[in-house]
């Protein structure tokens, strides 16, 4: 076959050719993506020899029966619930008037600046950012200062230094689809709707927010589910505490399958979360 | 367990990620479990011409850190065996490499150790093979860690303890008891500090040993359930003066150079790295002593290379190579000899030698379902039953 | 009517700038109650921002605005009693058409039942009670564009601004649509103010027309002013295709001092054998181009001393007395007119000349 036969056949078949350009991809999405997590589940039903650490590859719904049953795990997935849907909440606070002044108020150059100053710190290590929240957040540290102005000290290391360190950490996650999505709302229909009678807070609330909303979920998933699955922040400036991370963490070493069940909570979580999202019809809109 | 100040959490964490995935490839080629060892050598025959070694951090140096830090070229010239060396995190990353059988050497803290021996991936080691054994101090030979049923598994390495450290202005009177961060914690309250790793739960058993003598702990490595119970309980209190566990070395220096954290456990190469100008810190050994570490460099049951093997073990020995390796690493040294080589002052502020010093050490160990104490009436916890009880204790 | 009777519009010397650029230079312009009023000009003529600063969306920076009796020069747009069909639309692409319609109503409050009722009277209006349910991505341009009308009307404001509401449509459907607009402006007896470039549409729909440039109105009257009497060679251009004869050609072609304009349409075009018209005045040409336009021809012709000049030639009825052969390109014709077609036009205009 030459090679002028074989392009001729494969822009006759494009069956095939969608094939061919699909294969790698697919492959590495199957080996990596997919078999990696069906790992991770099934390892999750098995246990292991408590001495020798050996994987011991027989169904068991033990370790499911211990992190639903056991009140260390309510109390665990609860705080991390918690710390992640205030992150999420923060996050959203801020992009949204944030997005809305560099999409619609800005003007073009500063406009441009913003976008490169919101993803700077995309460019730096998380850990740089943990460790410099550290600094921040310790005693003697700026917002120990800063709050000694206003008759308060530091927060110091612990629930609310991880929000506040998560919070910074996924901003521009969930600015950038804000953005993009303010973006995507022309202005016609913001001077459409004053034309109409609206005030500002109502045309923002009737017409730009539902119009922003699918930016705003895209923008949640993310920060939602990284703070859901986030351990290093904990470690750094968490004090304490720990969330789920630090539970799968402390037991990848020595008990692996436990380590797994412990995994599953977290996924269970942003699945229910995805579900939600889904019903509100705002995914297709992404 | 521990690093050396280069290293911190990150490393760690990437650790545990890179444990959890080998161990999954690892257990699917289907270790082959059971006793291979065959007793120890006789006697040692022609060098292979390569071993390969496992270690901790700081542990096999040929210069490429720095180049004025190295006690590797010196062995591949002498003796012809070509160093390759792997670093670990944890003891947990560690076990699972081992398993492969790829690492000649392995130097393992005690809380691996007995779990190497078990599964049957450490060799018996022939210390008359040894030459520079018979210097090591005797406190660290035949211990639970490093022999089991009279059989030597390797020889003993440096040795530190896991102090009380407090900041003399803060904390006053000078604390002389582990006291100071139990049931004097709350005076302190979010600026204590404490390891975290399951095997942190010994240090509270240490305490308990003292302080309450009916629950009847002989080892803190060897805890019943109502002993577990006892601790957990003990450190549950604790928790609420915490102000953060740590495992990684400079976080902990930092914290108590800024007063975020004012006493809690300590090494004593963290104690010396503190700035005095910032944080004016003591570190003691409590009057109910403490825990702490000696390393063991095994054999793996599995190697290729065993006389390149003996022959590493007896260099890293070396009184010279010994005291280059425990400096640099912040710990004391395994023989006097190593003090003469080691600079002015290392063996005093480590304590290597003081054999009333080292007594009241308990060297890490591994929490086996067997009571390390000797009771059969009972059955001990595990570390697996450890690491569950930790999680619960930070809650 | 006449607009200074019953003002509905009034801008007093209203200058915009952006940046150097003057956008409306003191313009003043007044628009009578229910006049159907264009503003016409190429783009960047000043005349879609004299539309938004009516509307509000733009702030003028000096000069007043008056809606009826109240000066909104300080109002913003929702408080003004004026309502907007875009260019593109600006439909909510989150709400069905029927809630679009309704947003007017709903954010005045109006009762729910209420606010149906009307916004079904106006989808009626336009002919588009049928897709009330539907959102506006799944209509047709012509569609959203009576949805967008309907909209705008539903409010019932005293002037309805259109900012090219026709220009994204076809020409059918534009043709449709003008006639469709006339209707609704008739009904309803309110003031339209009505933005395009397109003359032939300002001609079509417009009581008056303003022709815009440079920021500045450069003639207004109605549309058979505009078009038969251009006063400058500018809008004699703009407005319809004009043959414009500067000072030196009109001294060279026609004898006579001045500029002026002259429509392609009041050109007769006979062979050179013919005899003029008496007292029309003729020029000898060469055709070097006849174009066939549908309705006849256009036909562009070369003067002896190097003149272009274009006339257009009617398709005729085998029943007129004139019907001819039209000419093919290289035949030497003469073209004739009246006199009193020239249309002469002011001074100020030094643009070249150019044909559409």
């Amino acid at each position: 076959m030459t090679l002028s036969s074989i392009s001729s056949t494969l822009s006759r078949r494009p069956g095939i050719r969608l094939g061919l350009l699909l294969a790698a991809p697919l492959t590495w999405l199957v080996l990596v993506y997919v078999v990696a997590l069906a790992a991770l589940l099934v390892t999750a039903f098995w246990t292991i020899d408590s001495f020798t650490n050996e994987l011991e590859r027989t169904f068991t719904l033990d370790n499911v029966r211990e992190i639903t049953s056991e009140a260390l795990y309510r109390t665990v997935t609860l705080r991390t619930l918690g710390v992640a849907l205030l992150v999420t909440l923060i996050d959203c606070a801020i992009a949204l008037p944030v997005g809305f002044y560099m999409a619609k108020v800005a003007s073009r150059r500063s406009r441009h600046l913003l976008v490169i100053a919101f993803l700077m710190p995309l460019w730096a290590s998380y850990l740089v950012k943990a460790l410099a929240w550290r600094s921040l957040l310790s005693n003697g540290g700026l917002l120990d200062w800063a709050g000694g102005l206003v008759g308060l000290g530091t927060p110091g290391f612990g629930v609310t230094a991880i929000v506040l360190t998560q919070a910074y950490i996924w901003l521009p996650y969930v600015i950038l689809p804000v953005y993009a999505a303010y973006e995507r709302v022309p202005d016609s229909l913001l001077d459409a709707a004053g034309d109409l009678g609206a005030r500002p807070a109502r045309t923002f609330r009737t017409v730009v927010l539902p119009l922003v909303v699918p930016g705003l979920v895209a923008g949640s998933i993310f920060s939602f589910s990284l703070t859901m699955g986030d351990y290093i922040t904990v470690n750094i400036v968490g004090g304490a505490n720990q969330m789920l991370g630090n539970l799968v963490y402390i037991n990848s070493g020595s008990n692996l399958p436990l380590a797994a069940a412990i995994a599953l909570i977290p996924i269970a979580v942003i699945m229910i979360y995805l579900a939600l999202v889904r019903r509100t019809g705002a995914l297709e809109n992404l | 367990m521990r690093n050396i100040p280069t290293r911190h959490t990150a490393g760690r964490t990437i650790g545990g990620a890179v444990a959890a995935l080998s161990l999954i490839t690892l257990t699917a080629c289907g270790g082959d479990s059971g006793s291979e060892s065959t007793g120890a050598a006789e006697k040692l025959g022609e060098n292979e011409g390569e071993v390969s070694i496992l270690a901790w951090p700081g542990y096999v140096e040929d210069g490429s850190t720095d180049p004025e830090v190295d006690w590797v070229s010196g062995f591949e010239k002498e003796t012809g065996c070509q160093v390759t060396s792997k670093v670990y995190g944890t003891s947990d990353e560690a076990f699972n490499l081992a398993k492969s059988g790829e690492y000649d050497v392995v130097a393992a803290s005690g809380d691996l150790t007995l779990r190497m021996i078990a599964a049957g991936q450490a060799a018996e080691v022939n210390t008359d093979l040894i030459p520079n054994y018979e210097g090591i101090y005797d406190f660290l030979k035949d211990r639970e860690w490093n022999t089991v049923d009279e059989k030597n598994y390797g020889i003993p390495h440096g040795y530190g303890a896991n102090l009380l450290m407090y900041n003399t202005k803060d904390v006053t009177p000078a604390p002389t008891s582990w006291k100071a961060v139990f049931e004097d914690a709350p005076k302190h309250k979010g600026q204590v500090t404490a390891y975290d790793s399951p095997i942190y739960i010994a240090d509270a058993a240490v305490y308990l040993m003292a302080h309450q003598p009916d629950l009847g702990i002989e080892n803190p490595y060897s805890l019943d359930e109502k002993q577990l119970a006892a601790a957990v309980d003990l450190l549950k209190a604790q928790r609420t003066s915490v102000g953060e566990y740590w495992s990684d070395y400079t976080k902990t220096q930092a914290s108590f150079e800024t007063g975020d954290t004012v006493v809690g456990t300590t090494w004593q190469v963290i104690a010396n790295l503190i700035d005095p100008k910032k944080a004016p810190v003591e570190a003691i050994l409590p009057s109910e002593g403490a825990t702490g570490w000696n390393d063991t460099w095994m054999i793996s049951s599995k190697s290729k290379s065993p006389n390149c093997a003996y022959a590493w073990l007896n260099h890293i020995s070396d009184p010279e190579v010994n005291a280059q390796a425990t400096e640099y690493f912040g710990e004391a040294p395994n023989s006097d000899k190593a003090c003469e080589f080691a600079s002015e002052g290392h063996c005093e502020t480590f304590h290597a030698g003081d054999e009333e010093y080292a007594k009241k050490i308990w060297f890490w160990n591994t929490p086996i379902n067997d009571c390390l104490d000797g009771r059969t009436d009972v059955e001990c916890t595990d570390y697996q039953d450890w690491t569950k009880a930790w999680a619960e204790i930070k809650g | 009517m006449g607009p200074t009777e019953s003002p509905q519009i009034q801008l007093d010397a209203v200058s915009k700038a952006y940046g150097d650029v003057m956008a409306v230079d003191a313009l003043d312009l007044t628009i009578g109650d229910g006049e159907f009023f264009s503003m016409l000009g190429p783009s960047g003529s000043g005349k879609t921002t004299v539309l938004r600063l009516i509307a509000g969306f733009e702030r003028a920076d000096s000069g007043t605005i008056r809606l009826g009796s109240e000066d909104v020069t300080a109002l913003a747009p929702f408080d003004r009693d004026v309502t907007t069909v875009f260019q593109d639309y600006a439909l909510f692409p989150h709400l069905n058409v029927l809630d679009n319609v309704a947003y007017g109503l709903r954010v005045r409050g109006v009762s729910k039942a209420e606010r149906s009722t009307r916004a079904r009277e106006a989808l009626g209006m336009v002919r588009l009670d049928h897709v009330a349910a539907r959102k506006p991505t799944e209509l047709s341009g012509g569609q959203r564009q009576r949805v967008a009308l309907a909209r705008a009307i539903v409010v019932r404001p005293k002037v309805l601004l259109l900012d090219e509401p026709l220009g994204a449509l076809d020409l059918k459907l534009r043709e449709q649509m003008q006639v469709e607009l006339k209707q609704i402006q008739r009904e309803l007896g309110i003031t339209f103010v009505f933005v395009t470039h397109d003359q032939e549409e300002a001609l079509t729909l417009s009581d008056r027309i303003a022709v815009f440039d440079s920021g500045r109105i450069v003639q207004l009257g109605t549309p058979k002013e505009i078009y038969e009497s251009p006063t400058s060679q500018y809008v004699a251009d703009f407005v319809g295709t004009s043959n414009v004869f500067d000072e030196q050609v009109s001294k060279r072609v026609l004898k006579m001092e001045g500029a002026f304009a002259l429509r392609p349409e009041k050109i007769l075009l006979s062979p050179l054998t013919a005899s003029a018209p008496a007292g029309a005045m003729t020029a000898a040409g060469v055709i070097t181009e006849s174009i066939y336009i549908g309705t006849g021809h256009r036909v562009h012709i070369e003067l002896e001393d190097g003149t272009q000049l274009v006339a257009l030639e009617q398709s005729r009825g085998a029943l007129h007395p004139d019907a001819a052969e039209p000419e093919s390109r290289g035949d030497r014709v003469v073209a004739s007119w009246s006199p009193g077609d020239l249309v002469p036009l002011g001074t100020d205009s030094s643009r070249a000349v150019q044909h559409r």
